[in-house]
Order: C-alpha cells, then sequence, then structure tokens
C-alpha cells in the first residue's frame, strides 16, 4: 500500500469509514460542550459542516489552523481544518488507532503528536476528499508541511502563502498582494467564479462576528462567566469568522455572557489562572481538576488579534496584519502576556507545553519572565492530548497540586 | 593527498582565529541562504557558524528548550560560551520555526552589535523574489547605517564573482564524484564544504583549485564503490562518514547544506546585483523548508540519476521537524523508484553512534554482497 496515493477517494466510502471510527469510540457529538446554550449552536453548525463536507458535490478546501478563512468562504467553500479534526477525536480517546498507523509508517514520534494524529487520520482515508488544500505557516512549519504531503495523498492543488514575521508596510504589502493572488488562482483552479463582492459579504460577517467577540470578552474581565471562556476557545479554534452562522453563534454567547453577568454570584470572586498553550477539552481530567478550585480562561482566544476588525475598504490588508499579528513572536506575545494580565486580573498562568511543540517550550521562558516581572504565579507542565504513550496524570498531579497551594496562599 | 585534504580541516579548525586575525568586523551566519557576497561587500568577515566547539548545551536549553534541534543548541552554546566574542553579530535567515526563536534568544540574551534577521519566502514566484530583493535592500541600508559606510554596485560585482569563482570550484569537485570511481571520499569532501565557509574565500578558492588539480591527476585504481547518496537536514557528522565509508561504500554527494546545496548554481553577474543576488538563493531552495516538497524531492531524484547513486542515507537532527515531516513521502517515493533509503536521527554529537553503526553496516553490507 502507498500511503502517499488515496485509492479509494469516494467521499461516501471516507465518510463510511469516519462513522466507523466514531462509532467504534461511541461518540455522538463530536464537539466538546459546556452548558450553554451557544455550545448547542457550535455543536449543531460542527455537526451540520461535518455532513455537508462529505457530500459529493461540496467545495472542501483543508486549511491550516490559523489560514484566513474568510477567503475560503468567499469562494464559497468549506474549510476543513486537517488538525482541529483530529483533536476533537483525541479529545474522546480515540487517537490511538491513528497513532499507532503512523508509527508504522515512518512518522517519527519526535514530531508533534498533533501533527502524528492528523496524519493517522489522513492515512486511515477518514476525512473527505479535499478539492483544494490552503496553507500558510501559521502556527508552524510542520503543520504547513503536513498540508503539503497531505495535498499529494489526495493529488490535489495545493497553494500556499508565507507570511512575513514583522509587521510593517512592506510586509503587508507582500501578504496583502499573496492573497489577492490566491483567490485568483484558487478560483482558476476550481474553475469557479470569485466576485470581490463575496468577499465584501464574508468580511462583513467575520466582523459582525468580531463585535460580539469583543464585547464577550469585555464581561469577561469583570464576571467569573462560567462556560464562557471555553467556549470563547472553542470559536477560536473554529476558525470561522465570515460565516452568518458564527455571527450568531457569537451573538448567542455575548447574550448569555451578559445575562449571566447581571447575577450577582457572577462577579468577580477567586483566583483566576490563565492557560497558556495547548489545552484539553473541559472533560479532561487535568481540567477538571484544575477548574475545582480556581477559574480558567485561556490566553490564545485573548490575543490581540482576535479582536481585530477588517477593514471593508482593504480586506486584504487588513487580513494581513491580522495573519502576521498571530504569528508566534517574542516581543508581541511578551507584550501582550504582559496585557492580558492586568486586563483580565490574572492570579496564576498555567504554560502547557504539548508533546513535540517547539514553538511553544521555545517560548515557554519568554514567557515565564513576564510571569516574574509580574510577580505572576506560573507552572509549567509537559502534556500530550494526543498520544497517551507521553503523559500520564500522575506525572504532573504533584506540581499542580504545589501550584494551586501557592495560589491559594497567595490569598491570604 | 592526505595532507593536502589536511588544509581543509586546519581551515576548519581554526576557523575562529583566522576570523579575528582577518582584522575587519566579522557576521555569523548559519543558513546557507545567507547572501555572503552582502557581508563580503560590505567590508566584513561572513563565516558559518558550525555549533562544533560547544562545550555543553544546558544553559542554551534552558534559553530554548532541550528538545531542540541540536545544530542550534550547539551553536547557541558556542555564542554562550564566548566562542564568537570577536564577531560584531549574527545573521540569521528565516529557514524555519526554530531559527526564528533562536534568532530572539540569540538577541536578548547575547545581544550582540549587530543581530539581523532575514525572511526568506517559502515559494518561488516574481512576487516573492520581489519581496526578497526589498529584504535585501533593507539589510544592506541596516548594515550602512550600522558600519557608516555605502555598499557599492562595483563591490558587489566583485564579490559576486569571487563567490562565484567557489561554487564553479565545488562544480568541479562534485563532477570528480560522478564518476565510477569517485577519487573524492565523503570526509574529504566533509572537510572542504565545512572550509568554503569559513571566511577566508580567496585562500580557499587557491587551495581547492590545487587539491583538485591535484586529484584530476591522481591515477589510483579502485574498485568501483558501492555510491551513497546522503541527503537530509543539517548533516556535519565525520563519524558517520567514516562508518558508511568503512564498509566500503563511497559518498558521492551530500544533498544537504554542507553539500551541493552549498554549491549549486552561480549568480548572474551582468544583472543588477541585488536583483541576481535575490534570483539565485530563492531559486537555489530546495530543501524542507520549502511548502512544496516536491521541489527538494525532484532535485534530489536528479542528483540520484546524476551521481548513480546505488543507495539513499536519510539523515535528520531529532526534531528537525520539517525534514521529519517530509521524511515519509519521500521516502514512499524514492522506493516507488526502487531506489532504497535508511533512515538515521541523529544529533549534532551523536551519542548513539554505536546502533547507528550497526543499522548503517546491515543496511550497506546486505546491499553491497
Ligand atoms: S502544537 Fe505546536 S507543533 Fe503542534 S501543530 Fe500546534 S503549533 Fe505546530
Ligand atoms: S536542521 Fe532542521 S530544525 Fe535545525 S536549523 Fe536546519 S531546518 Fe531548522
Amino acid at each position: 500500500m502507498n500511503l502517499f496515493e488515496v485509492t479509494d477517494s469516494d467521499r461516501k466510502s471516507q465518510y463510511r469509514n469516519m462513522s466507523e471510527v466514531l462509532e467504534a469510540c461511541r461518540i455522538q457529538d463530536l464537539s466538546s460542550s459546556t452548558n450553554l446554550k451557544a455550545s448547542r449552536i457550535r455543536s449543531l453548525l460542527n455537526a451540520y459542516r461535518l455532513s455537508k463536507a462529505y457530500e459529493p458535490d461540496s467545495k472542501v478546501a483543508y486549511v491550516v489552523e490559523q489560514f484566513p478563512n474568510e477567503l475560503v468562504y468567499a469562494l464559497g467553500m468549506i474549510p476543513w481544518n486537517i488538525e482541529s479534526m483530529a483533536i476533537l477525536l483525541a479529545q474522546h480517546g480515540c487517537a490511538d488507532s491513528f497513532i499507532n498507523l503512523t508509527q508504522q509508517n515512518n512518522v517519527s514520534r519526535d514530531i508533534c503528536s498533533f501533527l502524528r494524529g492528523s496524519l493517522g487520520v489522513i492515512m486511515a482515508n477518514c476525512y473527505p476528499n479535499p478539492d483544494i488544500v490552503l496553507a500558510n505557516d501559521q502556527p508552524c512549519d510542520c503543520l504547513s508541511k503536513l498540508a503539503n504531503i497531505t495535498s499529494k495523498n489526495y493529488r490535489s492543488p495545493f497553494f500556499s502563502i508565507s507570511t512575513p514575521t514583522e509587521l510593517n508596510e512592506d510586509t503587508l504589502d507582500y501578504l496583502a498582494g499573496q492573497q489577492r493572488r490566491l483567490m485568483k488562482d484558487m478560483a482558476a483552479a476550481l474553475n469557479m467564479e470569485f466576485n470581490e463582492a463575496d468577499l465584501d459579504r464574508t468580511v462583513g460577517h467575520s466582523n459582525e462576528a468580531r463585535e460580539y467577540y469583543c464585547k464577550t470578552l469585555e464581561l469577561l474581565r469583570d464576571y467569573r462567566l462560567p462556560g464562557v471562556a471555553r467556549e470563547m476557545l472553542e470559536i477560536f479554534g473554529m476558525n470561522a469568522f465570515g460565516i452568518p452562522e458564527n455571527v450568531q453563534l457569537c451573538k448567542t454567547l455575548y447574550q448569555e455572557a451578559l445575562e449571566m453577568s447581571k447575577k450577582p454570584e457572577n462577579k468577580r470572586s477567586g483566583k483566576r489562572v490563565l492557560w497558556a498553550g495547548q489545552a484539553p477539552d473541559g472533560s479532561h481530567e487535568i481540567m477538571q481538576y484544575v477548574e475545582k478550585e480556581v477559574e480558567v480562561i485561556f490566553w490564545a482566544p485573548l490575543w490581540n488579534s482576535n479582536m481585530m476588525k477588517l477593514d471593508p475598504d482593504d480586506p486584504y490588508r487588513s487580513i494581513a496584519q491580522r495573519a502576521i499579528e498571530y504569528h508566534w513572536h517574542m516581543e508581541r506575545f511578551q507584550a501582550n502576556l504582559a496585557e492580558v494580565c492586568d486586563t483580565y486580573g490574572i492570579d496564576g498562568i498555567v504554560i502547557s507545553n504539548a508533546w513535540g511543540c517547539r514553538n511553544m517550550l521555545a517560548l515557554s521562558p519568554m514567557l515565564r519572565e513576564v510571569c516574574g516581572e509580574k510577580k505572576i504565579k506560573y507552572l509549567t507542565i509537559n502534556v500530550d492530548f494526543m498520544d497517551r504513550n507521553n503523559y500520564a496524570f500522575n506525572h504532573v498531579k504533584n506540581r499542580i497540586d504545589a501550584f494551586l497551594e501557592i495560589l491559594k496562599q497567595s490569598h491570604l | 593527498m592526505i595532507e593536502q585534504a589536511e588544509i581543509f580541516a586546519l581551515m576548519n579548525r581554526n576557523r575562529a582565529e583566522f576570523v579575528k586575525s582577518a582584522g575587519r568586523p566579522a557576521i555569523g551566519w548559519l543558513s546557507i541562504y545567507t547572501p555572503e557576497e552582502i557581508l563580503d561587500a560590505a567590508g566584513l568577515v561572513p563565516f558559518r557558524i558550525t555549533g562544533e566547539f560547544a562545550q555543553n548545551t544546558s544553559e542554551a536549553g534552558s534559553m530554548l528548550c532541550s528538545n531542540f534541534c541540536s545544530y542550534l543548541l550547539h551553536s547557541l552554546s558556542e555564542g554562550i560560551e564566548g566562542i564568537y566574542d570577536f564577531a560584531d553579530g549574527m545573521v540569521i535567515v528565516d529557514e524555519c520555526d526554530w531559527r526564528k526563536r533562536l534568532y530572539e534568544a540569540w538577541k536578548k540574551q547575547l545581544n550582540p552589535p549587530f543581530t539581523y534577521f532575514l525572511e526568506l519566502p517559502k515559494v518561488i514566484t516574481p512576487e516573492s523574489k520581489a519581496y526578497f530583493r526589498l529584504q535585501l535592500k533593507k539589510w544592506v541600508a541596516a548594515l550602512e547605517s550600522h558600519y557608516q559606510i555605502q555598499i557599492t554596485g562595483e563591490a558587489l560585482r566583485r564579490s559576486i564573482s569571487l563567490h562565484n569563482e567557489t561554487r564553479t570550484l565545488l562544480q568541479r569537485l562534485y563532477k570528480l564524484r560522478q564518476s565510477d570511481r569517485s577519487p573524492v571520499t565523503g570526509m574529504e569532501a566533509l572537510q572542504i564544504m565545512k572550509a568554503a565557509t569559513a571566511g577566508r574565500k580567496e585562500e580557499f578558492n587557491r587551495e581547492l583549485a590545487r587539491f583538485l588539480d591535484d586529484v584530476e591527476a591522481r591515477n589510483e585504481p579502485q574498485a568501483k564503490p558501492h555510491r551513497v547518496l546522503v541527503c537530509g537536514s543539517y548533516f556535519d557528522q565525520p563519524e558517520l562518514v567514516e562508518i558508511i565509508e568503512q564498509t566500503g561504500a563511497r559518498i558521492v554527494c551530500e544533498d544537504t547544506s554542507i553539500g551541493i546545496k552549498y554549491a549549486e548554481g552561480r549568480i548572474e553577474e551582468n544583472e543588477d546585483p541585488l536583483t541576481a543576488i535575490a534570483d539565485y538563493y530563492l531559486e537555489k531552495a530546495t530543501c524542507a523548508r520549502m511548502y512544496d516538497s516536491d521541489i527538494r524531492l525532484n532535485h534530489l531524484l536528479d542528483l540520484i540519476e546524476t551521481y548513480k547513486a546505488d543507495s539513499v542515507i536519510y539523515f535528520t537532527l531529532k526534531f528537525c521537524d520539517i525534514y521529519l515531516m517530509d521524511y515519509p513521502y519521500v521516502m514512499s517515493r524514492l522506493q516507488q523508484q526502487g531506489i532504497s533509503v535508511l533512515f538515521i536521527e541523529g544529533e549534532q554529537q551523536m551519542s548513539n553512534i554505536q546502533s547507528i553503526k550497526t543499522r548503517v553496516q546491515t543496511f550497506l553490507e546486505t546491499r553491497m554482497f
């Protein structure tokens, strides 16, 4: 068998393959849920988009995590995040067989397990055949490499954009230019029409959703809103800015958050911990354990780049700016962490290093530096939420206990 | 002959002393996509940081992380240990994520007078070439302002020609290795390729020309060896080269940055110098950092054919994610063409050399006999 050529590219078979996995793992709802109404909407939206992607006539674009999906929606395609689907499977404890598959097929165990898991799902032919594969180098080189070899696997056209690291006029021009060209290239490859008006519409939806997203974050500053931080993380990860359903989702969450904020019991109280780095599902033992003691909010959804509205008069340039701001960058990340700590009243930080994520590992010392300057307690944990061979709760439990204890004492 | 090869080994061993004694400011570099021509035209001494002199990587490990590309950890350790204190700084090309993190750590923790991060696109298009040229222009401006100099077109042209001469000589070396009985050993080639980046181009060119004249005159009848091509990430592994060649096989080409990738092509001398430099460096980018893995794969397949390689050894440093991620794909394509590949994951200073030795011997011996 050559793993780099999918022999059965019929989406019905691929759907069957995926369904078998879901059934074997007894997964009914492929979505991490809180008790919020927004969470149920997201769950339905995910289920709908999932089934739609397997339909023979749907146009599916594989994308990497931080791809500017407004561009994909503008062409009427369904973006399929190759990594996040595998993460969802892992959250339900079904990643083992995929990880094993990669191990049998020359994939080094030193590679980040999120990527190995994703490659395993692709090797098992569980994803819907893509019409096109898209990548930028965000969040990491290795994910864009995975996207490229995936395109070989399915013999699909591959398009990429390089996101520069520094933010200045030249880099914005360069990136905006690449995006403009990408739209034309994609349309030509798929034999589709592209109208700028379609991008204007998706930008409008994106901004509308952002509006609610930012308003919810504002509430999160001053209130303890159970489930809201988790839902923000999920919305961030879903990266569905650009479709009307996401506006509905963000609006619902905001309304729920607003209602909650009116209740006296939801005034800020207790210790607040910021989770930096990969976070497991809310049902994961680590999360349950920590959240029993303190309120946890997640760093990634609070990055400045998430607050940015797109400029309707120059969408490419503003999408470019957002993309550059998403890039791992020590100075920008340090400044943002310091700001988030002040704005959200952070008492402690959990720096979660996922196995093989050397970007996060290499930035951790700089994050600890910010904690030192701000005199904020921190805990660094090495975890793996995908490959069970690399992680055991017992290995981190004592350190979490000590961290929580210190936090409690600083309360006195 | 051994004596002559030893000249190159000495150039490597003494690279710091030599660069120091040149009496001009020196700038270290890590990536072969660093246009040395620009540094040279600025009157500086460009030299490659090899990481081989570091004693201990624990401090570098705590600044970055210990599960990191060991070439970069060793390079940072050399910086920490003061081996490059004589140099004005570093230029780090955006070759992979880890180099971005290295740049940040180097600048923050060591903060030499001139540290520069040069962005290099991952696709080859007219737009990316124009963008890379713009980056080079900015870099030139930064050098001019830091050193209060002017980098003239004439100086650039002179430097391009000097570096092209190095390329021509190195290509002559590789041409010799294409013959059925390659007269150059893998160890000689490794020393030569490293010496090429030791900051003494004129002297290197003279020595290499002499070496090539001698080798071409050599008339040592030998048995036709089993021909090995090494490809992969940063490869500076004399022990591994020795192990391979002790089996009776001969390394005929290294598709690595201390190998043919450094020597390929030439810069157009009759064009606008910056445009020519930008085009050259971007066009020759055939490593795993480029988005499209087929760029490297197709280049590798051409090399396998040109060098009539019987076996391929795919070497990657541990934690070099881009080469690791590329491997299953590249391997499957090579196997489809009936090419045997041995995969080795190692470190800059290998601790597991014994087990690697057994694997290499088993792989090659079963193919040779
Ligand atoms: S966890 Fe890190 S290495 Fe893995 S895909 Fe995400 S950014 Fe890349
Ligand atoms: S060996 Fe790999 S990880 Fe190390 S610098 Fe080179 S490309 Fe980057």
